[in-house]
């Protein structure tokens, strides 16, 4: 027979504790059903209860009890007690007799294990205890706690966990993904401190512990888990960008979220205003990739007022793997469709390995035509370069040469550049989980889409960077808005604020994905975030050198 | 409408033997202007009541009319830039329906369930936007062998090129 171990965190009938207590003793509402319970035993009656249900609830539980004999049905307390160890009685019975007779009647039977103490991480035998008998976690714990207070009884009943191994497992899954967490930590933890062979212990544990989850929690624990693998083994993986899959990855990732287009139609909306006026324009963008960004601005100084200007598109991407001229291709295509919608066009492509090659002069920037205005655009880009010492402060300054009239930054809101590997495991554990389940909606829209597994490979390989890399190759540098910040008033950039016009178009833009109502835009001080409920994930920044 | 309009050709017909009668398909001026009155569903019922009506309707400027007659002030100059990126039915058809059907359900300020039929400066940039952005993808798939599952409810008159870009619109929302 099972045993529900899932144990709902609150108790359900809440206002049991608030009924009137004075009437010798007795609860006055259950008394006038006929049923006699001490006010004092009214928690642990619900406890009763509920565990009563869970396992009564399952097939055959009923059937099971048919061999007790209650003697006192108004006594309630003592009627489930029986009823419960009739039920324990009919398993392993090597488990719950001590549990039963070790405390005095009104006292609370705990069905389940627990451990009175923090699960100690090193030690594996309890964690492999845990997996297994699906050991109730220490929340759980401490609302039994909370209710044998109330109820006033004693201690915590402490049962070791028996010996053999159940037959059958059954653990809940809210607190089967606290201890995955758990556990994460704990792995990254002993990496932390290069205790390698715990680590290992622990990486293949979250592999068991991941099959007992669904969703975006075991997808996440997945990537980390195979991330810090990489780690311990010292397999570090090249640069994502290297692989010419990536570019499909992230068209993947275009299309099932909404953070790419929000980073574009923010950054367009900047550069239009900033372009309001002028007759000749010239775009740099760092991050070309498939030049997803470009139409609708394009299209948007089509349809401005006294026509388009005339539109030059510079392109800066990585050396592809297979030699092929990928920016050239994207700069035809972007040729063709501005041919269509009437946009004088020219393009220019450079590749780079890295951003820090790059500066004005090569850009020949100065070659312009008068009174061209000149804008900077760098998706995800910046935080690229902060693995080498200087190369960040050097293309500030090279963007300073291209004398730009607005710089739109889009960077991931999060901290992942620490100096300690733990605190940046946490950081990004924390922010790729919201990422996924941000994700995981539009799954619930499009289930088994190709897409969406795509864009979570994507995120696998930042993830895969974030936590197995080190040094030069660790490019997933993401650091906060607010760094951010402060390293480019420090060049020499003041900001720019992004209007309402942007802010009504990202919000509008939300509005129509589904799942739509997780995604928030918010105002941070002339940028605008966009995150999912309460944590922001990306964020959108203009900056113009100061003059 | 569409109903009312055969009931009274019928109607016409068998009250007036002899007599000339009037049949709406000789006076294209009137059925065009009634056609501008439609909204997309009902056009596009109409485009499959006979052939004379299916080539009407085909007409793109009774397209733009449905896309832009509750915009004010109507948008200038975007004909051009709409008829290269594949017209105002596409347009309709792609992003407007979606758009304004999806946005219309979005509770407005506290209220629930406001049906707004005027839509805004900043829905039809949107809409037009993504159009583009539509078109531009097409491009890139090399305007052959289109997207997959992208084509759910978006009909159009090529099938075969629905981007993908623009599936989350296919999306039922969460509302």
């Amino acid at each position: 027979m099972k045993r529900g171990r899932d144990r709902k965190k609150e108790p359900k009938p809440k206002d049991l504790h608030h009924s009137v207590p004075d009437s010798g003793g007795m609860d006055e509402l259950l008394e006038a059903l006929g049923y006699k319970v001490k006010s004092t035993d009214m928690a642990d009656v619900a406890h009763k209860l509920e565990q009563l249900e869970m396992v009564m609830g399952e097939d055959g539980g009923v059937l099971q009890l048919s061999d007790t004999v209650h003697y006192n049905p108004s006594d309630l307390s003592s009627w489930y007690q029986s009823m419960l160890s009739e039920l324990n009685n009919t398993t392993a019975s090597d488990l719950s007799d001590s549990t039963h007779f070790a405390n005095n009647s009104s006292s609370t039977m705990m069905i389940d294990f627990s451990n009175n103490t923090q699960i100690d991480p090193y030690d594996l035998r309890a964690i492999a205890g845990g997996a297994i008998y699906g050991v109730a976690d220490d929340s759980g714990l401490e609302n039994g706690v909370k209710r044998m207070k109330g109820s006033g009884s004693e201690s915590v009943v402490d049962v070791q966990p028996p010996e053999s191994p159940r037959p059958v497992v059954l653990v809940d899954s809210q607190e089967a993904g606290i201890r995955l967490v758990h556990t994460l930590m704990a792995c990254a933890e002993a990496v932390q401190q290069n205790d390698m062979k715990l680590a290992d212990a622990l990486v293949k544990h979250i592999g068991i512990l991941v099959a007992s989850q669904t969703g975006a929690m075991a997808k996440v624990a997945t990537y980390f888990a195979g991330a810090l693998a990489q780690r311990i083994y010292k397999v570090y993986p090249k640069d994502g960008r290297e692989t010419s899959c990536w570019e499909i990855l992230q068209m993947h990732f275009y299309e099932t979220a909404p953070y790419l287009k929000f980073a574009h139609f923010t950054a367009n909306q900047a550069i239009l205003e900033a372009f309001a006026g002028a007759k000749r324009v010239h775009v740099i963008d760092f991050s070309l990739n498939q030049g997803m960004q470009w139409p609708a601005l394009m299209q948007a100084l089509a349809l401005r007022e006294g026509g388009p200007p005339a539109f030059r598109l510079t392109g800066i991407g990585p050396p592809q793997p297979d030699n092929t001229d990928a920016l050239q291709q994207v700069g035809w295509k972007l040729a063709q469709l501005a041919d269509t919608i009437g946009v004088e066009f020219e393009f220019r492509g450079f590749v780079a390995n890295s951003l820090a090659d790059i500066d004005a002069e090569i850009l020949s920037v100065d070659t312009r035509e008068p009174g061209e205005v000149v804008a900077v655009n760098s998706i995800f880009e910046l935080h690229r370069l902060l693995g080498r010492p200087g190369g960040v402060e050097k293309v500030l300054e090279s963007i300073k040469g291209m004398k730009p009239k607005i710089v739109t930054v889009v960077e991931q809101e999060a901290n992942h550049n620490g100096v300690v590997f733990l605190d940046r495991f946490n950081e990004a554990l924390h922010y790729y989980s919201t990422m996924f389940d941000s994700l995981e909606s539009s799954e619930l829209s499009q289930p088994n889409s190709q897409d969406l597994v795509m864009s979570e490979v994507y995120l696998g390989r930042q993830i895969c960077n974030v936590v197995a890399c080190e040094g030069t190759d660790r490019v997933e540098r993401h650091e906060t808005l607010t760094q951010w910040r402060n390293r480019l008033n420090s060049a020499g950039f003041a900001p720019v604020h992004l209007g309402s016009n942007a802010f009504k178009q990202a919000s509008m833009l939300l509005a129509l994905f589904a799942g739509g109502d997780g995604y928030r835009v918010e105002e941070n001080d002339g940028c605008l975030m966009l995150g999912w409920h309460t944590r922001p994930l990306i964020a959108t920044s203009a900056w113009q050198p100061e003059s | 409408m569409v109903q009312i309009i055969n009931d009274t050709i019928c109607h016409e017909n068998n009250d007036n033997d002899g007599y000339e009668t009037f049949c709406i398909n000789d006076n294209l001026d009137i059925l065009i202007e009634v056609f501008k009155r439609l909204d997309g569903r009902s056009l596009g019922a109409a485009a499959c009541v006979c052939r004379k009506w299916c080539s009407i309707t085909r007409n793109d400027s009774l397209w733009e009319h449905l896309c832009f007659r509750n915009v004010s002030p109507p948008p200038v100059g975007v004909r051009p830039v709409v008829s290269a990126l594949g017209g105002y039915r596409r347009l309709y058809m792609v992003c407007v329906r979606p758009v304004v059907s999806r946005l219309k359900r979005r509770r407005i300020g506290g209220d629930s369930e406001v049906v707004r039929r005027v839509w805004n400066r900043h829905e039809v940039e949107l809409s037009l936007s993504l159009f583009c952005v539509e078109y531009y993808e097409r491009l890139l798939v090399g305007g052959g062998g289109g997207g997959g599952g992208g084509g759910g409810r978006v009909a159009g008159d090529s099938p075969a090129a629905a981007a993908s870009s623009l599936k989350f619109l296919c999306m039922p929302v969460n509302v």
